[in-house]
């Protein structure tokens, strides 16, 4: 647990190891210098000394305590920086902040996971914290979706998951390449053959908004009921405790009250999705 | 909660130079039409008039209080370290303050101490800076407090609050430590008679009166009036409207007592980091966008909306209080004449009409 007296004061923390994903994509690996025992779907600020910082959901298994990783797409001034970090660099970090996946209400469920894009970062870290209780939970439905294969994070990694027992998986890219034998066509047109007991079933989504958006709708349609339906939202979280301001989204703060949002939580606030 | 006291005025003097020794004296000055809180060289008493003494009542100063709490730019950490940075001046005294501002604590103290995670650079000044607040006598043009259920005089939330009666001071204790003062001071206080307390009501009533006059000219709702007013007003053209001649300068959110946003901002020199905790403004076009590009919030009427979505939707519903302590100084620093007054009438027009 987080026990610093002050929760703006990073932890100094070392980079064990640098993975190049794809084109824009790094996987940091991260000894922390003070334990950080992070819920599945929490997440940490990570700190770039003089350089700022940004939020994070570890992509890792939360079960190993030593060394945490996080999945980070090259978007501004931290996460470029980020992308320049070697083994050895010393960084900080925050955190656990968030509510995380609540696990309890997944329990002996059939459980459908709606992936895109770098949204597959929070989403591995669920995975292997399913894996971990595969018994606790009835029946595994994942789909995922990118733009190209070149994009495609974790891509071994997935079609490993593929040969579980007790999982369904499904994969597909926007636009289809010789590299690629798996589905094409967006996320939302691989969610068709999806044979689970909708009315009872818990949806998990995370993703771009844009992906976000549809894949609601399209659960809806399927006859998921709003409460039942997980979804990770993206807003401005600077100081990860309800303080700042910046990520409030009605009556929540995204960084305290979520990231992780039930869909009726949240569904009467115009522009979720923007 | 001690019995009143008097404070003639020429011990007002000496209050404040034996406060010296242990704090920063702030007290308001006139500059222009406008007060400001300006430090007191406490060696030196002959610089305080009675004139000086006099300014201490009149109206809320042009900056909030906020900025000797919640500082407009302040280093919350270094390096790794988990203790706050240490400051070698002496805490705060500031006298003078007004009943508006008080209110502005609920909003601050909310967002700083009540929550899971506190903040101890706010804990630190709350607990070490002593606040002398003051009836204020002279209500402007702008004031509005009683509409947002506030009395032109401090009733809670002070160490010393002092009413002026003619050149002396009728003092109450609010805190703990205010008795203390009281109590380490004690051969300056007189005891006061009914006629004193007769003086404070007379004109208490006389400031309460005067706001009210600005209430009924402004047609200022009462916040009795304002539940629902955002729900109701989301999709209303008033927002448009209203940002019309908003350039974005986030003066409305520097000036207000109860706007708290910030963001952290990080800087290095040398070997040494710092985390810097600065008034940040959610009338900013990039206020809420995130590194990835999105923006819930693009255009400035929006914004605009945010800004009293948060402060008549998100408060109540979270904290049971409207965040707005009428104190008008937004009214007076929006170079585009955004007037809060005239925005509140016309969403409770639009709800009860």
């Amino acid at each position: 647990m987080y026990i610093s007296k002050n929760p703006y004061r990073p932890i100094k923390s070392e980079v064990m190891d640098v993975i190049t994903e794809t084109s824009t994509i790094k996987t940091i690996k991260i000894r922390p210098g003070e334990p950080i025992d992070f819920k599945t779907g929490q997440f940490i600020e990570l700190t770039i000394p003089g350089v700022g910082e940004a939020p994070f959901t570890p992509s890792s298994r939360p079960a190993i305590k030593e060394m945490l990783e996080i999945t980070v797409m090259k978007v501004g001034k931290v996460t470029e920086a980020i992308h320049n970090l070697k083994k050895g660099d010393i960084i900080g970090l925050r955190g656990p902040f968030g509510n995380g996946y609540p696990l309890d209400e997944f329990r002996g469920k059939e459980v459908l996971i709606v992936g895109g894009g770098c949204g597959f970062a929070p989403l591995r870290s669920l995975m292997y914290e399913f894996f971990d209780h595969e018994d606790e939970f009835k029946k595994l439905f994942f789909r995922g979706g990118c733009k190209t294969s070149k994009d495609f994070l974790y891509r071994k990694e997935i079609e490993e998951w593929a040969k579980r027992n007790n999982i369904n998986l499904e994969l597909t890219v926007d636009e289809g390449d010789s590299e690629w034998d798996w589905k094409v066509g967006v996320v939302t047109t691989i969610l068709d053959d999806v044979d689970m007991d909708f009315a009872n079933g818990v949806a998990i989504v995370c993703g771009p908004p844009i992906m976000m958006k549809y894949a609601t709708k399209k659960l809806l349609e399927m006859g998921f009921r709003d409460k039942n339906i997980y979804l990770s939202m993206e807003r401005n979280m600077s100081c990860g405790i309800g303080k700042c301001g910046h990520c409030r989204l009605g009556i929540y703060y995204t960084c305290k009250d979520g990231p992780v949002f039930r869909y009726d939580m949240i569904k009467n606030y115009p522009d979720i999705w923007d | 909660m001690m019995e009143k006291l008097l404070l003639r005025g020429d011990n007002f003097l000496k209050l404040v130079t034996g406060l010296g020794k242990d704090y920063s004296i702030y007290l308001p000055e006139l500059k222009g039409n406008k007060l400001h809180f300006i430090k007191h060289n406490t060696e030196d008493t002959s610089n305080l008039s009675n004139e000086n003494i006099s300014y201490i009542s009149l109206y809320r100063t042009f900056e909030p209080l906020k900025n000797f709490f919640f500082k407009a730019r302040e280093i919350v950490a270094e390096d790794f370290k988990d203790d706050i940075p240490k400051h070698e001046e002496k805490p705060y005294c500031i006298i003078g303050v007004k009943a508006c501002d008080l209110k502005g604590f609920l909003v601050q103290d909310h967002v700083f101490l009540n929550h899971d995670y506190k903040d101890p650079t706010y804990i630190k000044n709350r607990e070490s800076n002593l606040i002398i607040s003051v009836d204020c006598t002279s209500p402007i043009d702008t004031c509005f407090c009683l509409s947002m259920g506030i009395k032109p005089y401090p009733e809670e939330n002070f160490d010393l609050n002092l009413s002026p009666i003619d050149n002396d001071f009728i003092v109450a204790t609010g805190s703990a430590r205010g008795e203390e003062i009281i109590k380490a001071y004690s051969s300056l206080f007189d005891k006061i008679g009914p006629e004193h307390l007769e003086k404070q009501g007379k004109n208490r009533k006389a400031s309460e009166k005067i706001v009210e006059e600005n209430i009924k000219q402004h047609e200022i709702p009462y916040q009795e009036m304002f539940s629902g007013i955002i729900e109701k007003n989301y999709e209303d053209s008033a927002w448009k409207d209203e940002a019309s001649t908003c350039v974005e300068c986030g003066a409305c959110n520097t000036i207000c007592p109860t706007c708290h946003c910030f963001l952290l901002y990080d800087q290095k020199d040398e070997e040494k980091m710092a985390r810097l905790r600065v008034w940040d403004s959610c009338l900013i076009k990039d206020f809420a966008l995130i590194a990835a590009g999105a923006n819930p919030r693009p255009f400035l009427w929006m914004r605009l909306r945010n800004r009293f979505e948060k402060k008549f939707d998100y408060f109540p519903k979270v904290a049971n209080f409207y965040a707005c302590t009428g104190c008008g100084r937004c009214i007076s620093a929006c170079p585009g004449k955004i007037d809060i007054r005239r925005i509140l009438k016309r969403l409770v027009d639009n709800v009860h009409k």
